[in-house]
């Protein structure tokens, strides 16, 4: 007789078992089901409804970034092992969804059985593989999770029984396919049994126990694994296993906003009881709903610059913390929960959005904390802040100089009146005021002027953009200051805007755009860049080995990799990058308002940044930020062996301008 | 011209700068009137009368009272204080009740006209006061004390009790480790350094040079260091050989405490900071560049 | 209780100041005003003061041109309950005798149990204006206080004296206390008292009497720099050489 390549669905299990099958089913998966509704009313406490606008892109966004694992895949290594482990366990899943096809619909309602032939034989190969890359990925995942002495500190209560139920799923589901196979493969179709090539080396071992026995034996193991399915159903909600649901819905709530954006507070509301968060009913549907899709895999942490310099700061621990405040449902104190130190040691690098795989926001609901203290407690994180605070209200910049002194600096610079300039060069506070920046601010002068670009300052009437106090929490002076400038430059009729500062440049660019800026935002570098590569000025060549430090506002925020490299590049340095360079910047410790702030816990970030850039071999580490320059000159002052420089990059191609400006301005 | 002169007692010491307040009247060639509330055994030298009140040393009415007692009598055209705690508190009762004319913490003065100290140092002003008795306080230093000669001829006057205001006692500070006031060379630590951890590299300096640890007064409020390294009009007056002041723009409570300095090296990144004038010389740089290097170069 | 806080509007001291010829202040065009250190902490104290008492009012007060406003506002948001501009554009020009007098027109009817200022104004330094207002409304003063205490009818302070020294002081009300840096931490005001002191009750009095000046201006500026400090300048070597070399010069060291 013709062999056919199929199986017997449910072979060797009585018929009464199919019912008891389907019970059961039912019960796990409304153990299942009630285990995510009642997360529900946990996130219902916040008061915000999740963003549900093109809900069809939405969700075909979410299928998309789950079944592509995009995010996932970021983290190299375990990043493509998940991948494959998904993949290996969707298979197997998809292949007992046409099991249950062909059996409770096709089959019975129109006698349609598809599970045959050349598409069975295809099928079953698949499944045999895919079963087999899974099971090896689940073994490598649990040894990793359990012998790797880094690793254990990460392990969570259900995590053993997962990792056994998992694991003895697929292995059980390998035993069911060879001891079937013994009996109605091995010898009576053995070109179909190639097909499944892990069941067929199952199949040889079992052989020898006899058909009867391995009969008991298949009927036993089959419940088993049943059983093993049922409970992996049932705990899915209640383990880390949750993030098969949650990670994909927190894809679709996504919010649609560019990149660190940060809700922009009505303060005149008057009916607002508070501003900020202390509480879960102050956070949103999304923020606690964000606190339940973390998998607890720590790759924010591993990458967070607080983190790795000693500081109570842990963005995973943080989410985790401010969950179990939200599902104690008492609506407790959030800033208690995470602790004070540890908020205020975030420098709002953005590290940890950057690789969450779930993508979690930790930032906003670091500044939406700071925002309460700062706003309904004036408190911040010590007195040196409080005061630049004050300096920022008084003097329009944090550092405390007469405002009448802000445009020093350019002195005899080649500057013209606003309404001549091409661009406002929105200085910021400290290229107009502290000395080394000040350098900075000059040589983007001498730059432009080669390029024939014409810049204008603002000058005394300038304030400083707010960044620092808006990151510190206090809503309200940012607020002040940015409608300040934002007047003025309607006032000055001002079209476009270049700054030498990342933060002024997001703030402005973004943060503005909330309370009415229109103009046209740039960062020197994309503009510099631009002019590059229209011919706008010539540069000599450098003989500096550099390395290029990406700050966290141009880099990860803004996306801005290849313009200063392209510049490097146009002036011949000879560039080594540092391992953590580009989406993987490690900061440089002055973000989220702590360029205010002293560094009183743990060690410094900045030293361990300029460690990494000696590491490279370069001279001279550049970078294209106040912050990060200031940061970096401390940092490689502490420095023992190879010296090395930190410069700006507009410093380095004042450096190659081949017609040498005589500099009086020393 | 007379000057009544007001002397200060706190805990039974009689204060050593009421030498300063004959330097300034003699500096006038004014006939000074001296006089003293508050049990004390001291008397200072000089020739001329001094009132002597034995009530408490610390009772502005009953002193404010004494005072108006002592000017009907002697008429003076001055009434001089030094510019303490005891004068700037008790200056102003007496001018409220002869018209409202006072002076406070003089620099200097001139055929009438003082010199008087605004804004942090940045600036200065030439004051005349109106026609009639004017109260002035003198700025500590500004005056050179005059010499301790000769025996005043005593009179009493009487010191009510003060009813309203009582003195319960002092709080004295914890016994210091330093004593400035003796010391031959001091590096100071203004606001300048920014941070408690740079403290350190002033002292380091210090050690270098084998002298003592100085302060600014915002250095000790913001707790960098404790009250015993104060140099100022509130902390300790200081007279060494080498004063190095870094990152301290030059209060005029901190001039007044070490102004006196034999050399004095100012170190700040503001070349207009008011140190530099009381300085000999002004580093302009960034001492935290600055004080590592010298140290190094010390070593 | 019924407290009064006079607070002074100055100009940031980091300013430049710039004095024309002939004139007896500084140009006031882009300077930056903030309150007077020394009256934050007198702000400071009458709000911790009414938050021990539960029962108490503060006002507070200024005297000045219209600017100061913005000065009174900021009491307000620490927490004072009412403020009171005695507007007069002179103000910064007249001497502490006219200023005091001013305010004691006007506060002496009120009967307050206790007036709290700061000690000295950062721009004059003086320290005249809170002992001349406490006399002229007959209140029991005492200057220079770095720690407070106040019970209905009774006030005890500690003075801070030369060398560190406190001299402990009891006083009864009526009283008035000037206020001394170390008394404590002015607070940042909060946004809910910010927006509340937009609705607090604020009084603006034209000043219309002058009492005649008791002094004279002669002459502002910058101070002249006799024997001006020698200027090092440079890089760090030869300025770190420099100095080593005067050290050795006068036998400082070795």
């Amino acid at each position: 007789m013709a062999l056919e390549s199929t199986r017997e669905i449910y072979w060797n299990i009585p018929s009464s078992s199919i019912p008891l099958m389907y019970l059961l089913s039912a019960v796990a998966t409304g153990v299942m089901l009630w285990g995510f509704y009642r997360r529900i009313r946990v996130y219902q406490q916040g008061e915000t409804w999740p963003p549900l606008s093109g809900l069809g892109a939405r969700v075909f966004r979410g299928l998309k970034l789950a079944l592509t694992q995009k995010k996932v895949r970021r983290q190299r290594g375990i990043g493509q092992a998940h991948n494959l482990f998904f993949w290996g366990f969707g298979v197997l899943f998809l292949g007992t969804v046409l099991v249950f096809i062909q059996a409770d619909i096709t089959d019975p309602l129109f006698g349609v059985r598809f599970l045959t032939g050349r598409f069975y034989q295809l099928y079953s190969v698949t499944l045999d593989v895919a079963g087999l890359v899974a099971l090896v990925m689940i073994v490598g995942m649990f040894v990793r999770r359990f012998f790797v002495p880094s690793m254990r500190g990460g392990i969570k209560p259900a995590d053993l029984w997962m990792y056994m139920d998992l694991g003895l799923i697929l292995g059980t589901g390998y035993l069911i396919e060879g001891l079937r196979m013994a009996v109605t493969e091995l010898t009576q179709n053995p070109e179909l049994a190639n097909y499944s090539p892990v069941g067929l080396g199952v199949a040889r071992l079992v052989a020898p126990l006899g058909e009867a026995s391995i009969r008991s034996w298949h009927f036993g193991i089959w419940w088993f694994h049943m059983l093993l399915v049922m409970a992996f159903l049932a705990m899915i909600p209640f383990t880390r296993l949750k993030h098969l649901l949650l990670t994909p819905l927190n894809y679709i709530l996504f919010e649609d906003q560019p990149k660190g954006y940060l809700k922009t507070l009505d303060l005149e509301d008057e009916s607002a009881e508070s501003f900020g968060v202390a509480t879960p009913k102050d956070l949103s549907f999304k923020d606690i709903f964000d606190t339940d899709a973390c998998t607890s895999c720590s790759r924010c942490q591993d990458r967070c610059p607080a983190y790795n310099t000693d500081k109570p700061l842990s963005p995973m621990k943080l989410i985790e913390d401010m969950g179990k405040v939200c599902f104690a449902m008492e609506n407790g104190s959030l800033i208690d929960g995470v602790g004070k130190d540890a908020l205020f040691s975030c420098t709002t690098c953005g590290a940890c959005m950057e690789i969450c795989p779930a993508e979690i926001k930790h930032v906003p609901k670091i500044i939406d904390m700071r925002r309460n203290l700062a706003l309904m407690e004036g408190e911040f994180t010590g007195e040196e802040v409080a005061k630049a605070m004050d300096a920022m209200e008084v003097n329009g910049n944090p550092l405390g100089f007469a405002p009448a002194k802000r445009a020093d600096w350019a002195e005899g610079l080649d500057l013209v009146p606003v309404e001549e300039a091409d661009y406002l060069y929105f200085t910021g506070c400290y290229g107009s005021f502290d000395s080394r920046n000040q350098q900075v601010a000059k040589s983007l002068v001498k730059l432009a002027a080669a390029a024939g670009v014409k810049l204008a300052i603002l000058g005394p009437q300038e304030k400083c953009c707010g960044e620092p106090a808006r990151k510190m929490g206090n809503e309200y002076l940012y607020q002040s200051l940015a409608m300040e400038n934002i007047e003025l430059f309607k006032e000055k009729k001002v079209k476009k805007i270049v700054t030498s500062c990342p933060h002024c440049f997001q703030t402005l660019n973004k943060d503005y755009r909330d309370l009415g800026l229109e103009a046209e935002v740039v960062h020197y570098t994309e503009l510099l860049a631009k002019l590059w590569k229209d011919l706008r000025f010539q540069l000599g060549k450098t003989s500096l080995e550099v390395t290029y430090h990406d700050s966290c506002y141009l880099g990860r925020y803004n996306g801005i990799f290849d313009a200063p490299r392209d510049l490097l590049a146009a002036a011949g340095a000879k560039l080594s990058e540092m391992s953590a360079c580009k989406e993987e910047s490690f900061c440089c410790g002055a973000g989220g308002g702590r360029i205010l702030a002293e560094e009183n816990l743990g060690t410094r970030i900045n030293n361990k940044r300029a460690t990494m850039a000696q590491q490279t071999g370069a001279e001279a580490v550049v970078s294209s930020c106040p912050f990060c320059l200031t940061m970096m000159e401390d940092g490689t002052k502490n420095l023992t062996g190879e010296p090395v420089k930190a410069m700006d990059l507009a410093e380095l191609l004042v450096s190659c301008l081949p017609t040498e400006s005589t500099l009086e301005d020393k | 011209m007379k000057a009544l002169v007001i002397g200060e007692v706190v805990q039974g010491k009689l204060a050593e700068t009421f030498g300063e307040l004959l330097g300034f009247a003699a500096s006038l060639g004014a006939e000074p009137v001296g006089l003293i509330l508050g049990d004390t055994a001291e008397r200072p030298g000089f020739e001329g009368l001094l009132y002597i009140g034995t009530g408490a040393e610390y009772a502005p009415a009953a002193h404010k009272a004494a005072v108006l007692d002592v000017i009907e009598q002697e008429k003076p055209d001055l009434v001089v204080l030094m510019h303490s705690a005891y004068g700037w508190d008790l200056a102003p009762r007496i001018a409220a009740a002869t018209g409202g004319r006072q002076l406070s913490e003089v620099i200097s003065v001139q055929d009438g006209v003082f010199r008087q100290s605004c804004c942090n140092g940045k600036l200065q002003r030439r004051v005349k006061p109106a026609a009639g008795l004017t109260v002035v306080t003198l700025q500590s230093g500004a005056f050179p004390s005059a010499a301790s000669a000769g025996t005043p001829v005593e009179k009493t006057v009487e010191q009510s009790s003060d009813g309203a205001l009582k003195l319960t006692g002092y709080i004295q500070k914890p016994a210091a480790k330093v004593d400035l006031s003796k010391a031959e060379k001091i590096v100071s630590a203004g606001r300048g350094v920014g941070k408690p951890e740079n403290i350190a590299m002033i002292q380091d300096l210090a050690t270098a040079l084998g002298a003592e640890l100085g302060s600014s007064r915002p250095v000790v409020d913001a707790g960098w260091l404790g009250g015993a390294h104060q140099v100022g009009s509130t902390g300790s007056t200081v007279s060494p050989k080498l004063y190095i002041a870094c990152g301290i723009s030059g209060a005029v409570q901190h001039l007044a405490g070490m102004k006196k300095s034999e050399l004095i090296i100012a170190v700040n990144k503001d070349k207009d900071a008011p140190i530099s004038e009381v300085a000999q010389y002004m580093v302009v740089a960034d001492l935290l560049e600055f004080v590592p290097a010298l140290t190094e170069a010390l070593k | 209780m019924k407290i009064l806080v006079c607070i002074k509007q100055v100009a940031d001291m980091e300013s430049r100041f710039v004095v024309s010829e002939g004139a007896s202040w500084f140009e006031e065009t882009d300077l930056a005003f903030r309150i007077n250190e020394y009256d934050e902490f007198a702000i400071e104290a009458a709000v911790q003061l009414k938050a021990s008492l539960g029962e108490a009012e503060v006002t507070v007060l200024s005297a000045g041109p219209q600017r100061a406003s913005d000065a009174l506002k900021k009491a307000l948001a620490m927490g004072a309950d009412k403020a009171v501009l005695l507007l007069d554009p002179e103000a910064p020009k007249k001497d502490s005798w006219q200023v005091a007098n001013l305010i004691a027109d006007w506060a002496k009817p009120q009967g307050f149990d206790l007036v709290l200022t700061g000690m000295q104004s950062q721009d004059r330094g003086s320290g005249q204006v809170s002992l001349f207002l406490g006399e002229l409304i007959g209140a029991n003063s005492v200057s220079c206080a770095v720690a407070l205490e106040a019970s209905p009818g009774s006030i005890k302070v500690e003075r801070e004296l030369e060398g560190g020294l406190r001299a402990q002081v009891e006083l009864s009300t009526p009283a008035l206390v000037s206020c001394q840096l170390g008394l404590n931490q002015p607070r940042y005001p909060t946004l809910p008292n910010i927006m509340k002191a937009k609705k607090k009750p604020f009084e603006t009095i034209e000043v219309t009497a002058a009492l005649d000046p008791a002094q004279e201006v002669l002459w502002m500026g910058a101070p002249e720099k006799a024997g001006a400090a020698e200027l090092i300048e440079g890089d760090l070597a030869s300025q770190v050489e420099r100095v080593v070399s005067i050290l050795k010069d006068k036998k400082l060291v070795g």
